[in-house]
């Protein structure tokens, strides 16, 4: 009998967590949406599925992606004339051993007060935003042109090419910024761009990457060298209605890069470098070296990691066009220690070359 | 000793094996977190670049020890030589090898900053498989 029910309730648990309902019928519907329209739309991403533990130089550790869980949704909460939309990535974990939980959470915010929250599978095929995609348009506001969006995206480095291992649960699973520009395309469908995309990541400042995502948005800002996992301070998000007052995001781009930029180099020895790159602007530069950077992609895709690193397109000849600096805005501090340490300034535009 | 020892290993076995791979980075991230309150605890530089210089050395020879063993992939020893090759980089540098400016006794807790915080960025994933993974840990914990 006892054996009976530990059964049952085994089977009832393994048949409740694989359950393949569509998440966008699963939602928590906390409370009731308020009566004026939004002025401000969040969309982020947090990737928890990997290594992102970090420590502050008192020893003490975070996890990357429950700090900025926290503190997205400090923003949410204290924009009253905002929507947000919060999507974590979560490590694969099973209840028991055996019993696997959601890897994803949801939550959406609007007026400052979470409406809906919900558990749910991430997608494990092609598409990869599919669960992101329909929550977004299910809850989204419609009919709001003048809305100011945001999309902001917190990870490791997202591969131009390869992409296997991005998820440490899911080893074989693909995840390249060819991926992420089409879960973008998906969540904008045929309306306007984001005004702000903002990649919390390390390497995002290639050509590739901003001409990938350029279709989906006005204003980027990525770091094109490396990036401690205290990413970018979220902080001038809170109160966007002082923060941003006349809707002007390129000053309000440039003003998150530079409090980013102050924040991270008050603890961190490592290089920092912030860059804010100007959609229009930079469309010359990034037409003008396309070819060659494609070439050293396909050049690049059987080698090891090993063999290949990052390094500043300044410092290959291909790169460095009349047109390079326009329309970039680069906060940098080198390294205090290690081989890059009197390295004085970076060119926003971060290329590859095979190690010696 | 040798009992707690064993014990300590098995909880750890046993918890990256339930958690997973990135729990396996994390000790790596925490042991050299530790290595660096070690070295702002104290306030002689010689102790300090003392404490360093053998927390990197066993974490090299951690590397080398797993690197040589048969179970371990060819991948995975192209990722331990990523990590060997860091290790070795911040070896010079606080010693003044290879063309590397000595790390100044001013810089020291800087420096012990500077190697945990090379371990936390948000850049590729260093692709080493658990049983590796679990080697390095078991190899460091038994050479402490």
């Amino acid at each position: 009998m006892l054996f009976a029910g530990v059964g049952c309730l085994a089977l009832a648990l393994f048949l409740f967590s694989c359950s393949s309902i569509s998440p966008a019928h699963r939602v928590t519907v906390l409370g009731e949406e308020g009566t004026f329209p939004p002025r401000y739309s969040i969309v982020c991403i947090i990737h928890g599925d990997g290594g992102y533990l970090y420590h502050d130089p008192r020893g003490n550790a975070y996890r990357a992606d429950e700090e900025t869980l926290a503190k997205a949704k400090t923003v949410a909460e204290r924009n009253p004339q905002a929507e947000v939309f919060i999507f974590h990535e979560k490590r694969r974990r099973h209840f028991l051993l055996f019993f696997p939980l959601r890897d994803g959470k949801f939550y959406y915010y609007r007026h400052g007060r979470l409406l809906a929250e919900e558990s749910y599978w991430r997608d494990r095929g092609q598409s990869r935003f599919d669960p992101e995609v329909e929550f977004y348009h299910r809850f989204r506001t419609e009919g709001r042109p003048q809305l100011v969006r945001f999309f902001l995206y917190f990870g490791h480095e997202i591969p131009e090419f390869g992409g296997a291992g991005y998820d440490a649960s899911y080893s074989k699973r693909m995840f390249t910024v060819d991926d992420l520009a089409h879960g973008l395309k998906r969540i904008t469908g045929d309306s306007t761009k984001f005004d702000l995309v903002v990649l919390s990541t390390c390497f995002s400042g290639t050509p590739h990457t901003i001409a990938a995502l350029a279709p989906y948005g006005r204003y980027i800002i990525a770091s094109p060298d490396n990036l401690h996992l205290s990413y970018f301070a979220l902080d001038p998000f809170e109160q966007l209605d002082v923060g941003l007052p006349a809707g002007d995001v390129s000053a309000f781009a440039k003003t998150f890069a530079q409090h980013a930029f102050d924040r991270l180099t008050e603890n961190i020895q490592t290089a920092v470098t912030v860059a804010v790159y100007d959609v229009d602007r930079v469309q010359g530069f990034l037409h003008s070296v396309d070819s060659v950077y494609h070439q050293a992609l396909t050049t690049l895709k059987g080698e090891t990691p090993a063999s290949i690193e990052h390094c500043d397109c300044a410092e290959d000849p291909a790169y460095i066009l009349p047109g390079m600096s326009q329309g970039v805005d680069v906060f940098y501090r080198p390294p205090r220690f290690g081989r890059l340490k009197h390295k004085q300034s970076h060119s926003g535009w971060e290329c590859w070359r095979f190690l010696k | 000793m040798l009992g707690r020892t064993a014990f300590r290993l098995f909880i750890i076995m046993f918890v990256m094996f339930y958690a997973g791979i990135a729990f396996g980075q994390d000790v790596l991230q925490k042991y050299l977190n530790d290595t660096s309150l070690k070295v702002k605890a104290t306030t002689d530089p010689s102790q300090k670049r003392e404490i360093l210089n053998k927390s990197f050395e066993k974490m090299s020879k951690a590397l080398d020890k797993v690197q040589s063993s048969p179970l371990v992939s060819k991948e995975d020893r192209a990722g331990i030589d990523l990590f060997k090759a860091t290790l070795q980089e911040k070896l010079d540098e606080l010693t003044g090898l290879n063309g590397y400016e000595r790390v100044s006794d001013e810089q020291l807790d800087a420096f012990s900053d500077y190697a945990v915080q090379d371990m936390e960025q948000a850049d590729r994933t260093v692709t080493i498989s658990l049983v590796t993974l679990l080697l390095i840990i078991i190899i460091v914990i038994l050479l402490a």
